[in-house]
């Protein structure tokens, strides 16, 4: 179907010529996604191509572009860096505009008495940290890294990450919103809505962040951020970081105000008591489990072959026979990467202590050779930047996370020993890598401010073979039965695979959730925000009454 | 290599975008965070590494046609090999830098080359430079320099000049004076004069394989004549050319230095000292050739293999080209020897330096993009309050040189030789 000459002359006359393309091939850029394949039709790659890409350059063109979309009855899809298969247009042969916002890039301002800044969307995590941090400042990078938007993180998902023990979520962090909605209004939440300044999410004026955001955020289901506040934090380390040694595995220097460990536990039990205590005792800055997504069988053969530059992947295998190492994996089966920052040496001094007290009571240690300078410095500078988050496809370039159900320590406990046997079950069919039935790995928290948190198991298929996508995507299944089986609500795959499904069977789906009046609520939202139905179903809706005839019959 | 060679990348890559950006880790400023001049030229996803690799898969599995805008995206980038260090931060075998040289091979295979390259690629046909000049020139720069002719005499080592520094009088004195440097220094070498050929390097890069393949064997017969056993260099294209590109070719077992790695042994042997004060601050330009691509080429021919049911390695284990071992501290021994010289760093420095915007042929196809890429750097390089950009490399003061001629940026551009020159 060709895009309306009118409606394509139109944009381009907001964006201008350079700035808006229909070119088949560039079309296919945006629609080559991670994760496609789980959900396309023949294994595609490629979810559904864009009518056209356009570029704007600030709100005013966003908001025009908008308003020739309604006009001419064009969906919308906003990116920022772009990357997840819900990125996309979800429906062939619906004419989507995809807005890739790269041009608006900018940091707006950094506040560095009220301690937040002011950012477009195509800022990205690094960039805004390596600035904050020369003022003594940090944010929460998000658990996908510091190459992601932080307004898509803070607008439109959830945004947790491994700071967000200490610092809380981006959704959290959140202190003010430009929103263009899918009608073309533009929308200012919060204090910057009344004239007063970004620092406020929640007024005085209209506190519209729970509407755009729902649980999850509307993921580009519902207009366009075009701008956000986000809070800033204290940072006791180096004003600028300067890492170490020819690449992968930089190191960052650990400042003497600083601790870098990586903490073993014997048991989920000791895990979840030592979780407890940590969090109870108010120590710790960033506080992640992050080295297992390589899986608790292979996790320290990767990692110490990866710091190494002149070693492959081929050095893993044989690094993974090596007893020193096997013992080295024993030792980090159950474990979690920990970093203290005090503001004096006397803060730091009395974590160590605090923490040795913990590791005592509750049977948890460090594992020392994780903990030695080379693997602590590489930690550091895994953890303070996550730059090499996409280490998730390391091992052959198709990651798929299921489970992540957020909970209690001791929620997530109950549920990790199903989520290790399904993985272990469907790991047999040698089509996922066989790294060992835990691959879990997730932040500290996923409420700002620790206490609570999900695990999410790492699965790692080839996109370039069939049989393995086809084993992912039974792996997913197996998934929601397994959590069903344990009571537990389906984790992440669901969230995956649902966006292939049709829009009916979402809405079959929907409908038979418990507590439908947010789907009402969120259905009113979108009648009242996204009168044409510009918006995809990112953001969750459910047609009034749908459901309800079939199971009258 | 035909491009199909490459599928299984393109079906691996995730689409991360990393290519697009300097390692993370290195990141020290919103303004220098970049690392792809492509993408942030011409914008759309098509214009980086990983949208390249969905153009190859689209073209290959016939979703798309090669368009003017798809000829664009494909050409107007550097090959300068930031992304390629950039993904291999975290995809260990991944090889999109390859993957786009086989993408414009491709390309020129099937007719669709560029109507403003080819006048340059007719020009080394006809003349065998890169710079159209005539080829009976080639020698001019060496005469009077008393330098065994290698077409008449035999020597081991060979000093190969390059197009850039044969023609280009602009660029000073860095040819000569590698030579008397390596005349006082005792070598036994000669040069081609004017049978000396163009590397081929930057016709490979343009997409020209069959050009590049021309001028590499006629080089190698030349040299094998001439009983050559070491090729020194101070031009980094060529170096690259010669040290990368040239090893597939069977029977090519030529040792390849740079003069600043010449320069570095003859230091560190106590076999060249500076006598005169070069009192300037300045800051060293990594040539992209030099630097992250200028790894040692090893030989590897096997296949993909699976270990623990899916993860990809390769049997026997394949190279791995990141960066991590490109030549770096070479030429900053050498202005680090240089008695009164302040050296001071980029924010983009060794694997993560910013390209100078000559390369991949960008410099003759697309010349404000070129320029563009080398004002950034200009202004990278005004930011560390340096008086002037050193470089190892012809191609990349050209363009600097080009780059700051309105006059906007005051900043000298010099070759290490050049300095090194005022230091003897
Ligand atoms: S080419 Fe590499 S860095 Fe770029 S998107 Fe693909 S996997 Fe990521
Ligand atoms: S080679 Fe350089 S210019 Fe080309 S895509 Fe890679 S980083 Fe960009």
């Amino acid at each position: 179907m060709e895009i309306s000459r009118d409606a394509y002359r139109a944009i381009e006359d907001i964006v201008g010529p350079e700035f808006i393309t229909d070119d088949p091939a560039f079309l296919d850029s945006y629609a080559f996604e991670w994760l496609a394949e789980l959900v396309r039709p023949n294994r595609s790659h490629y979810m559904p191509r864009p009518w056209a890409v356009v570029m704007p350059a600030s709100t005013a063109e966003v908001q025009g572009v908008t308003r020739v979309c309604n006009k001419y009855g064009i969906k919308i899809k906003p990116i920022s860096t772009g990357w997840y298969h819900w990125a996309a247009p979800m429906k062939d042969n619906d004419p989507t505009i995809q807005l890739d916002l790269r041009r608006m890039n900018r940091i707006l301002d950094i506040d560095e008495k009220n301690r937040f800044a002011i950012v477009e969307p195509y800022v990205i995590c690094a960039q805004l940290q390596a600035e904050v941090m020369k003022l003594g400042l940090n944010i929460n990078i998000i658990g996908a890294g510091s190459s992601t938007s932080i307004v898509a993180s803070a607008c439109a998902y959830f945004g947790g990450g491994p700071n967000s023990y200490s610092m809380g979520n981006n959704s959290d962090n959140l202190l003010g919103q430009e929103w263009v909605t899918p009608a073309g209004e533009i929308i200012r939440t919060g204090s910057l809505s009344s004239g007063c300044g970004w620092f406020c999410s929640e007024g005085p004026g209209p506190s519209v962040r729970g509407i755009t955001r729902g649980v999850l955020g509307s993921r580009g289901g519902l207009g366009t951020y075009t701008k956000c506040a986000i809070k800033l934090n204290h940072w006791p380390g180096q004003k600028v970081l300067e890492p170490k040694g020819p690449p992968p595995g930089y190191r960052l220097e650990i400042p003497e105000n600083f601790r870098v460990y990586t903490i073993g536990a014997p048991d989920w039990d000791a895990w979840v008591n030592c979780y407890h205590a940590i969090y109870d005792n108010g120590i710790g800055y960033v506080f992640h489990r992050q080295f297992n997504l390589a899986g608790a069988d292979l996790a320290a053969a990767l990692w110490l072959t990866y710091i190494d530059p002149k070693k492959t992947l081929n050095d893993v295998e044989t690094a993974s026979k090596d007893p020193a190492i096997q013992k080295v994996a024993e030792e980090g089966r159950i474990s979690f990467q920990l970093i203290l920052a005090g503001n004096s040496m006397e803060s730091i001094k009395l974590q160590d202590k605090v923490l040795d007290a913990i590791l005592a009571q509750t049977g948890c240690y460090k594992v020392a050779r994780f903990c030695e300078p080379d693997m602590a410095e590489f930690t550091n500078m895994y953890m303070q930047r996550l730059g090499h988050k996409h280490c998730n496809f390391i091992w052959v370039g198709g990651y798929m996370g299921s489970w992540m159900q957020a909970g209690t320590p001791d929620y997530v406990r109950n549920y990790i020993p199903t989520a290790i046997k399904g993985f272990e079950r469907d790991q047999k069919s040698h089509l996922l890598v066989e790294c060992g039935g835990d691959a879990t790995m997730g932040c500290g928290s996923t409420i700002g401010g620790g206490g609570y948190f999900g695990l999410e198991q790492f699965v790692s298929y080839d996109p370039n073979d069939n049989d393995s996508i086809d084993a992912c995507i039974k792996h997913m299944e197996d998934a929601i039965k397994d959590a069903i089986s344990v009571g537990v609500p389906a984790g992440k795959e669901a969230l995956y695979l649902q966006i292939g499904w049709s829009d009916e069977r979402i809405w079959d789906a929907l409908s038979k959730i418990p507590q439908q009046f947010i789907l009402n609520f969120q259905t009113k939202i979108k009648d009242a925000f996204d009168p044409n139905y510009l918006g995809d179903r990112n953001y969750q809706w459910i047609p009034p009454g749908w459901g309800q005839k079939a199971d009258a019959k | 290599m035909a491009l199909e060679t490459y599928r299984a990348d393109a079906m691996r890559c995730s689409r991360c975008a990393y290519c697009k950006w300097v390692p993370l880790d290195l990141m020290k400023s919103w303004r220098f965070s970049k690392g792809c001049p492509s993408i942030e030229f011409g914008h759309f996803h098509s214009y980086s590494a990983g949208g390249r690799l969905v153009t190859a898969l689209s073209l290959m599995d016939g979703r798309s046609e090669v368009t003017e805008k798809v000829k664009d995206s494909v050409f107007k980038c550097n090959l300068c090999g930031s992304c390629d260090v950039t993904c291999k931060m975290c995809r260990y075998d991944m090889e999109p830098l390859e993957a786009m040289k086989e993408l414009r091979f491709h390309l020129v295979e099937q007719g669709h080359t560029l109507p403003q390259v080819e006048p340059v690629i007719d020009g080394l046909r006809r003349e065998l430079n890169m710079l159209g000049k005539p080829r009976a020139e080639r020698g001019d720069w060496a005469a009077k320099l008393n330098v065994k002719n290698l077409v008449k005499e035999q020597a081991e080592f060979v000093f190969h000049a390059g197009c850039r520094y044969s023609f280009d009088g602009d660029l000073g004195d860095a040819a000569r004076t590698s030579v008397r440097i390596l005349q006082q220094a005792g070598v036994d070498f000669g040069i081609m004069g004017e049978a000396e050929n163009c590397c081929g390097g930057r016709a490979y890069g343009m997409g020209y394989k069959a050009e590049f393949e021309t001028r590499r064997d006629s080089t190698l017969i030349a040299w094998q004549r001439a009983g050559v056993k070491t090729v020194i260099t101070p031009c980094s294209d060529c170096y690259h050319t010669f040290k990368r590109l040239y090893p597939p070719a069977s029977g090519c077992d030529i040792k390849v230095v740079h003069m600043v790695e010449f320069l570095d042994q003859l230091l560190g042997e106590g076999k060249l000292k500076f006598t005169k004060p070069v009192p300037m601050t300045v800051t060293y330009h990594d040539p992209c050739h030099l630097g992250r691509q200028g790894e040692e080429y090893v030989a590897w021919n096997g296949k993909e293999k699976k270990i623990f049911g899916q993860a990809v390695c390769y049997d026997p284990p394949r190279p791995r080209y990141n960066g991590a071992f490109g030549i770096y501290d070479p030429p900053r021994r050498v202005l680090q020897a240089i008695p009164g010289l302040k050296l001071v760093e980029m924010e983009r420095n060794r694997e993560a330096a910013w390209c100078c915007g000559a390369g991949g042929g960008a410099r003759e196809a697309y010349p404000e993009f070129s320029n563009w890429t080398a004002s950034e750097r200009i202004e990278e390089a005004c930011s560390t309050g340096a008086e002037a950009i050193v470089s190892a490399c012809p191609w990349c003061e050209r363009n600097f040189l080009d780059a700051t001629a309105g006059g906007k940026r005051k900043l000298a551009v010099y070759d290490v030789m050049q300095l090194v020159e005022k230091a003897l």
